[in-house]
């Protein structure tokens, strides 16, 4: 063990555009959070710009690993909750209209915003 | 049943990764550290021999070029001292011991960094060779079930790829100048050649090593890697119509295999195991100067935090 | 100011240099600490901050080429010394973090002031280029901003060396605020800021607060430096720093690098 106590560690995020959400990048060690975002800024970002970074210290952070049973899985099960679990089309057929999916609704109402 | 050490080893033989908080085997914890915590220290003492040339650099491009590839490879040391030091924290060991034991002898780095770079064609040339190399074997890394250093090193592999063209770029220009820059790159080629044949390490690897192959932190051998690297930078450097010194140095027409002179193995052993090398002391004594010398800065910062939070403002 | 007279040019040139002169030699300088600051992120820090410098540098002296000048390179590695017209201090070398920490919080001070003159002359590839560094610059003025105010409030041992720093560094900031141009060209701009009056009475005023704040002892007005500095560092440093810098280049003066 060192004499010298150690600099405080930050996690830093980074929120590449408005759109995006933060993403983990990496870490830093810094006196003050402050100064986490200012060194995060040469240490993470040199070639590149963010719409916001984040810095949080590592020692706020919990683990969901650290708890398994709080981790997330794909259930099988649970088709219910999937677009894929129904099956409209044939249906639709019937009544002579076509099925649609949402991608083709987003996909409109972009056009029709871009247009 | 499976003991958990064969259950750990299964899970990675199917691929499966392991992050910095989950359990691991102590052994598989400490081949970790000694890899990374070499790997992320070479980087930042791989930035004493280069530096030397920034002041001199020939035109402002170049010099600004350096600067910023000098930069990356700090960079990678704190990317990499980062998780190291997370991967120590369990043993009560942080960034001030990681970057001590340089200091006193406990954490070895990359023999290159232990030479010469008496000439502005040194600077290229490790941009050209010693950058190829580590390339080589960090692009092997990638894979490693270590996923903290699998991502990080994606990260590095990236940048490094600068590297590479910058090298590149500082070697054609001179292959392609007068008779007195051929004849500087043509001998710093000559100086760094059999360092480059040991950096990969020796033919038959240390049981570290194996134990690395094991855990697939690394995933392919020694003479693997230096078989690959041969095979890359001979045509090129010959391309340029400069000499490799080996001329025992072919390729065996059915195998494929380079045939090459070993380099002076204990010579260079002693260099990287008792920091021995013609530059290791002055290097040594940089990186002191820094770390031991402005330590009371880094202390100042902590206590100028710390009084400013008692007093409960922000700074 | 579309069609500049040969006074406007001249002036204009000498106050170009001068802050390009300034920056290269910051960056310069600046880049010795590659690998030698306190901690690896400072390390990355400092880096792109010299780097930034030895940019600016590159980008005025390109402004001063589209004004009849010599190219980049050739100001940075032909120029003789006694046509170099940098200030004193950003050329001074140091081996202390203190005092370079010190020295750098003072240039950044000034050379907002300074860039915040420029902006006035109605120059437009002057103003795009102040425009360029602005964002870079407040960066290092807020980061050794911050270094200071740590290290002035880092404990004793921490406080002594900035009061020696300050101490030292004080004497050399006069010739910052003098620059080789006639002094009717301000009025002929309406930047009366440019005086060197107005911009050393603006940096007393700034570093005056900052340090109270930190509660260090202010070492009173920047003292006036003879009109004559700038022209000339007379310094044995320079030629030995430029006779260096210049070392490999030399091997092939006219060749490719």
């Amino acid at each position: 063990m060192s004499a010298r106590p150690d600099i405080p560690v930050y996690e830093v995020f980074s929120q590449k555009d408005a759109l995006s959400f933060a993403t983990h990048v990496g870490s830093v060690r810094a006196p003050s959070p402050e100064m986490a975002l200012q060194l995060a800024r040469e240490a993470y970002f040199r070639r590149e710009s963010a719409f916001d970074i984040w810095v949080i210290p590592a020692s706020s952070i919990t683990h969901g690993r650290d708890f398994r049973h709080t981790l997330p899985s794909a259930p099988e099960t649970k088709a219910y909750r999937m677009p894929q679990g129904y099956d409209n089309g044939p249906l639709w057929k019937k009544f002579k209209a076509h099925a649609q999916t949402i991608e083709d609704v987003a996909k409109e109402m972009s056009n029709g915003r871009s247009d | 049943m499976k003991n958990s050490l064969e259950a750990f080893v299964d899970r990675i033989e199917l691929g499966e990764k392991v992050e910095a908080t989950d359990w691991m085997p102590d052994e598989y914890r400490m081949l970790l550290i000694k890899q990374i915590h070499m790997h992320g220290i070479s980087e930042v003492m791989g930035a004493y021999p280069e530096r030397e040339w920034v002041s001199r650099a020939p035109t402002i491009q170049r010099k600004l070029a350096l600067n910023a590839k000098i930069q990356d490879e700090i960079g990678h040391g704190q990317m990499l001292l980062r998780l190291a030091e997370d991967l120590s924290s369990v043993y009560g060991r942080g960034r001030e011991d990681l970057m001590n034991d340089v200091l006193e002898g406990r954490v070895k780095f990359h023999n290159v960094f232990h030479l010469e770079a008496p000439t502005w064609a040194d600077a290229g040339v490790i941009g050209f060779l010693v950058d190829g190399g580590a390339i080589i074997t960090q692009a092997m890394l990638l894979n490693s079930s270590y996923a903290p250093y699998a991502r990080m090193l994606k990260r590095i592999v990236a940048e490094e790829s600068f590297h590479m063209q910058l090298g590149e770029s500082e070697v054609l220009a001179l292959a392609s100048g007068n008779d007195a820059q051929r004849q500087m790159l043509q001998e710093a080629i000559s100086r760094w050649w059999p360092a480059m044949m040991f950096f990969f390490g020796p033919r038959t690897m240390g049981p570290s090593a194996q134990r690395m192959m094991y855990f697939r932190i690394r995933t392919l051998d020694n003479e693997e890697l230096r078989q690959r690297f041969i095979n890359r930078y001979v045509p090129r450097i010959r391309a340029l119509g400069m000499t490799i010194p080996d001329s025992d140095l072919r390729q065996d027409p059915s195998s494929g295999r380079w045939i090459y002179t070993d380099p002076d193995w204990d010579w260079f052993s002693r260099v990287v195991h008792n920091n021995d090398g013609p530059m290791s002391g002055a290097r040594l004594a940089l990186r002191r100067q820094a770390h031991d010398g402005l330590s009371w800065a880094r202390q100042a910062n902590l206590y100028a935090t710390s009084e400013q939070s008692r007093q409960g403002g922000v700074l | 100011m579309k069609h500049p007279t040969t006074i406007q040019i001249t002036a204009l040139k000498s106050l170009i240099l001068a802050m390009a002169d300034d920056e290269w030699m910051m960056g310069d300088r600046g880049a010795t600490w590659l690998a030698l600051t306190p901690d690896l992120e400072e390390d990355l820090a400092m880096s792109s901050i010299s780097q930034d410098e030895i940019g600016h540098a590159a980008l005025l002296y390109t402004l001063l080429e589209e004004l009849g000048e010599p190219g980049a390179d050739t100001m940075v590695y032909e120029r003789g010394p006694e046509n170099w017209h940098h200030a004193v201090i950003a050329q001074h070398p140091t081996h202390s973090w203190a005092e370079w920490v010190v020295r750098r919080y003072c240039y950044e001070v000034f050379d907002d002031i300074r860039r915040k003159a420029l902006a006035r002359i109605p120059y437009p590839p002057l103003i795009a280029s102040l425009k360029k560094m602005d964002a870079e610059e407040s960066y290092h003025l807020l980061h050794f901003r911050s270094l200071m105010s740590m290290l002035a409030r880092g404990g004793p041992l921490s406080r002594s060396y900035v009061d020696t720093a300050i101490l030292a560094d004080w004497p050399l900031l006069a010739d910052l605020f003098e620059w080789g141009g006639r002094d009717e060209a301000w009025v002929l701009w309406d930047a009366g800021q440019l005086a060197p009056s107005a911009m050393r009475s603006a940096f007393d005023l700034v570093v005056q607060r900052d340090l109270i704040a930190w509660e260090l002892e202010w070492p009173g007005p920047v003292r006036v430096a003879d009109r004559a500095a700038r022209h000339h560092d007379n310094s044995k440093t320079l030629p030995e720093l430029l006779q260096h810098m210049r070392e490999v280049r030399h091997i092939a003066l006219a060749g490719n690098w």
